[in-house]
């Protein structure tokens, strides 16, 4: 360890090497409220920094644990025993090409940054996970982040055209995968296989990414219905009106009811909730704002708020509850744990097909009686992604209670044709469900061909050990 | 004014406030410290970190915190996202008043003869 | 970054000794008002808190300090200069301000008493009740001795008589409305900024006519995120004939300038204050309004680095456009 450091300071100078306790302490962490452990942060600011890193990991045996902003919540981003390597200084947009329709960024750029960026140019990046404001987009490649977006963009395995890649081998070996262009092929796709990888396989150190005009106009609709049967009613006619939403998001009644105890709303946020957003042309805005707001009323909505742009969307509060989902959780929890006593908060990121999500509803809630937890419950309805979320205070609750209806959860998924992560990824939490999931599905074998790959790659298993594999 | 019982009240007051933060990183959005820092130290998120490691005693009040607390701005941007609501601001202040109090300074030391840094 | 306790040091020394954070001479803080007939006793009580007035002093201040952080010796020049503080004060080293930038700031203020009276608010000012709020004592964790200064001021304000004291900056106001109503330390005061009191009588005030240029507006984070300054200053901006434009940031989301860590991190704070100088010029405005003396420093000396617009406090441009 101590060499490890010696050397990683002789080779990039102090600047980018830090063994401050203090310092070192806020990279070991994550939302989850997982906690780990490190010796050193290491600061890369160039390809070559990264490369000489990589190197001298190689050399001293050293885990890396590669890090973006740290917003995982599996465990995917907390070390244990090695350095931290933070991607936070390599934050630079390299290239913008709207006529190629993609961009060339480094990791450490942030999701909203680059798309700051991109407004003035009349494009988007289309993945927005909750935490764009802070997520970088290294830490969504390696999680295959998807968002509110997710209905009709998808996740970035849609949006991610080539890496550049640094392997941790004697040499700091640097891989440019992937293409300018979205067809390529390249043999075995192994800018898809980086995707949602974890930090296990490379360190990325370059990306281009896709981009996407942004809409000529937006309209948006939340509405509260009186059960779970209407609400689908609303989904289903939706799809078959081959309106394609871009965000198609949901919460159940008990939900809706704690996540807003404390939100000042200009409407009654009771029963069970559908947001929808649609993009539009501008001259067809008003026709299609009327005729969601008839398709939702004739489904049962008993409650109907409609927006037109995503500015008067906000001012009327349309997202707010939704936003609420994790701090709503992490609120109640702290209520609950008074003052002094740690907290975490557990978020499932299931999968079904979107037919069944009333049925994985259904089940998730009953499981709430059988634990006796308060579970939040919302999620992508129109990707069929839910996320379940209970609290657990340190000293009070039970974790093996959690851990087990965590594990039911996942039986659910599976059950019901989908599975374990949709968008937030294996890390240490969802292992067992990931082995769960391939074993119901009688390929266990993939799990050992994943081992094989991770051994190919990462000959020492130097990357992120411990996560995914 | 200020006996020990002032610097354990500050401390149970950082531990308990600081402690509601769910480590989102939302805050270090908006600060414009963060990107143009060195370091996650340089942002709310690790501001609020380090104020409650330091307050619970698990850290000492070294040079990292000290900068980290006195480089920022209180201009509470941080607090406009922070989704528990958190007074990001007079935390990181109870921080600089701690160190202040443990530091054992104040204008009635100016003749410059101020103990070194308390270190826990 | 520079030696924090140094700093909090050659602070609180100063605040000590003198009332100010900075060593000037006392007539700095109401040099402006000489020759004005403002009425010495009143409901409505000006108190300035000095900082408009410090400003250029505090200057030179940090640009000596600022020539400390590149210099490996840094930390000791400067524990040398808090242990000594105290005597080079008192051997009148206080340091020579740009002259430009005192008169500037007399005009300011010169300018915000102009305006209340052409919105018939009428107020008194008493140059020996004004001074130093103690703001950075406050910031810096100093509470005790904060507490102790503010006690002072406290107290010369209640023996004023006045009911209402209307101030001029966010941090005095932020201090006085807030953090003293906190602390239980001015409880009968009410407390107003000279932007509220305009605005409230708006319709007082004989402004030219037709067109005066574009503004592009920086919003001051306590004024914004605190004291709820927001519709103010547009308000009056827009009456004045002022287009206003607005940056990326603006209202209760703006963009600090920097300027509260000038004297600790130097280099950082002129980062800032370039990257915000940077979104108020992407506005293509004339010139920047700024509302706050710190903001008004720091913005200034970056637009002239990046060759932006002229950076102009508020008061100014509304002065400007005060009929005759
Ligand atoms: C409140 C909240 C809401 C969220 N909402 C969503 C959501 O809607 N959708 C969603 O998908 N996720 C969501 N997340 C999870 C998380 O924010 C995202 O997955 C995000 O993309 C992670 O980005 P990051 O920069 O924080 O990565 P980190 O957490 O730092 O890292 C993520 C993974 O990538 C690896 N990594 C990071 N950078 C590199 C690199 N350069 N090279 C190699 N490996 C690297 C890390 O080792 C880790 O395994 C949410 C999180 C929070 C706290
Ligand atoms: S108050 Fe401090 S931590 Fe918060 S945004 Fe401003 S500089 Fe950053
Ligand atoms: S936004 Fe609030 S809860 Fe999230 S990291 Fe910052 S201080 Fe903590």
């Amino acid at each position: 360890m101590a060499d490890a450091i010696r050397k990683l300071v002789r080779r990039l100078g102090p600047r980018k090497v830090s063994t401050d306790q203090a310092l070192v302490a806020l990279y070991a962490r994550e939302p989850s409220g997982l906690q780990g452990r490190a010796w050193a942060v290491v600061f890369p600011e160039s390809e070559d920094d990264v490369r000489v890193i990589a190197r001298t990991a190689y050399e001293t045996d050293t885990p890396i644990y590669p890090q973006g902003s740290a917003t995982s919540l599996s465990g995917n981003a907390v070390p244990e025993n090695g350095i931290v390597v933070s991607f936070e200084r390599m934050n630079r947009i390299l290239e913008v090409n709207i006529i190629d329709g993609n961009v060339v960024v480094e990791p450490g750029v942030r999701l909203d940054d680059l798309n700051t960026v991109l407004e003035r140019e009349g494009y988007m990046f289309p993945v927005d996970p909750a935490s764009s404001a802070v997520a970088t987009v290294g830490g969504a490649i390696n999680n295959g982040a998807g968002g509110l977006r997710g209905a009709k963009y998808g996740t970035m395995r849609e949006w991610v055209l080539g890496v550049n890649i640094v392997l941790a081998d004697s040499e700091g070996t640097l891989l440019r995968l992937g293409c300018r262009t979205v067809k390529c092929r390249q043999g075995y796709d192994l800018t898809r296989l980086i995707v949602g990888s974890e930090g296990t396989l490379g360190l990325v150190t370059r990306a281009i990414l896709r981009i996407a005009p942004l809409p000529e106009d937006t309209v948006y609709a939340l509405a509260f219905f009186p059960g779970l049967d209407s609400l689908m009613g609303a989904f289903t006619a939706l799809r078959r009106s081959r309106i394609n939403p871009f965000m198609l998001e949901f919460m159940d009644s008990k939900t809706v009811e704690y996540a807003s105890r404390h939100l000042d709303l200009p409407y009654t946020p009771k029963g069970d909730m559908l947001l929808v957003g649609i993009e539009v042309n501008r001259e067809a805005a008003q026709r299609v704002l009327k005729d969601l707001e008839n398709l939702l009323a004739d489904h049962g909505a008993e409650r109907i708020i409609t927006a037109h742009g995503v500015e008067e969307a906000r001012r009327k509060h349309l997202f707010t509850v939704r936003k609420n989902l994790f701090a709503g959780q992490a609120g109640l929890t702290l209520d609950r744990a008074g003052p002094g006593r740690r907290i975490r908060v557990m978020i499932e990121d299931i999968v079904v097909p979107p037919s069944r999500v009333p049925e994985a509803v259904k089940r998730i809630r009953e499981l709430e009686s059988k634990y006796g937890l308060t579970v939040f419950l919302g999620g992508h309805i129109g990707d069929g992604n839910l996320h379940p979320a209970v609290g657990i205070v340190e000293g009070v609750d039970d974790p093996q209670v959690v851990e087990e209806w965590f594990k039911d959860v996942m039986r659910i998924a599976v059950q019901l044709g989908g599975t374990v992560s949709a968008e937030h990824g294996i890390g240490l939490l969802k292992k067992e469900g990931l082995r769960y999931d391939l074993e119901s599905r009688g390929s266990l074998k993939a799990l050992s061909l994943m081992a094989e790959i991770k051994r190919v790659f990462d000959p020492k298993g130097l990357l992120n050990p411990g996560k995914l594999v | 004014m200020s006996g020990p019982n002032t610097i354990d009240r500050l401390r149970t007051w950082i531990s308990e406030t600081a402690g509601r933060c769910i480590y989102c990183g939302f805050c270090e959005s908006v600060c414009p410290t963060r990107p143009l820092g060195p370091h996650r130290g340089y942002g709310p998120r690790g501001r609020v970190a380090m104020a409650r490691l330091v307050a619970e005693g698990v850290t000492p009040l070294s040079n990292t915190v000290v900068e980290s607390v006195y480089t920022c701005l209180l201009c509470a941007a941080c607090e406009t996202k922070c989704p528990v609501g958190l007074p990001i601001a007079d935390i990181i202040r109870a921080a600089r008043r701690l160190y202040t109090l443990e530091a054992g300074f104040s204008a009635r030391e100016e003749k410059g003869r101020v103990p070194a840094i308390a270190r826990r | 970054m520079l030696d924090v306790r140094s700093i909090l040091s050659i602070l609180a020394s100063n605040i000590k000794a003198t009332g100010l954070p900075v060593p000037a001479p006392r007539e700095a803080l109401y040099s402006w008002s000489e020759g004005l007939s403002i009425p010495k006793d009143g409901d409505t009580l000006l108190y300035t808190g000095g900082l408009y007035q410090l400003l250029p002093y505090i200057e030179v201040y940090s640009s000596q300090l600022a020539k400390l952080e590149d210099k490996r010796s840094g930390g000791l020049l400067l524990r040398a200069a808090g242990r000594f503080s105290s005597l080079s004060r008192i051997a009148g080293a206080i340091v020579r301000p740009s002259k430009r930038e005192v008169e500037e700031s007399k005009r300011i203020l010169q300018s915000i008493v102009r305006l209340l009276d052409a919105a018939g608010v009428r107020v008194a000012y008493r140059r020996e009740v004004d001074g130093y709020s103690g703001v950075l004592l406050y910031d810096m964790g100093l509470d005790d001795d904060f507490k102790k200064h503010f006690a002072q001021v406290a107290r010369s304000l209640a023996q004023t008589g006045a009911r209402t004291i209307v101030t001029v900056d966010p941090h005095t106001t932020h201090v006085l409305r807030s953090v003293a109503r906190r602390l239980g330390l001015l409880p009968e005061l009410e407390v107003k900024t000279y932007l509220e009191l305009l605005a409230e009588n708006i319709d007082n005030i004989n402004f030219k006519k037709g067109r005066a240029g574009t503004a592009a507006i920086h919003d001051s984070c306590l004024y914004a995120r605190r004291e709820n300054v927001i519709a103010q200053p547009r308000l009056l901006l827009e009456r004045a004939g002022y287009q206003i434009l607005e940056p990326r940031r603006s209202g209760r989301l703006t963009y600090c300038c920097g300027g509260p860590i000038e004297s600790i991190a130097p280099k950082l704070s002129s980062r800032i204050a370039l990257a915000r100088i940077g979104e108020l010029a992407d506005t293509g405005a004339e010139r920047i309004a700024t509302m706050c003396p710190i903001c008004l420093a720091n913005l200034k000396r970056a637009s002239r680095t990046a060759g932006g617009p002229p950076v102009v406090d508020l008061s100014l441009l509304l002065a400007e456009r005060l009929e005759a």
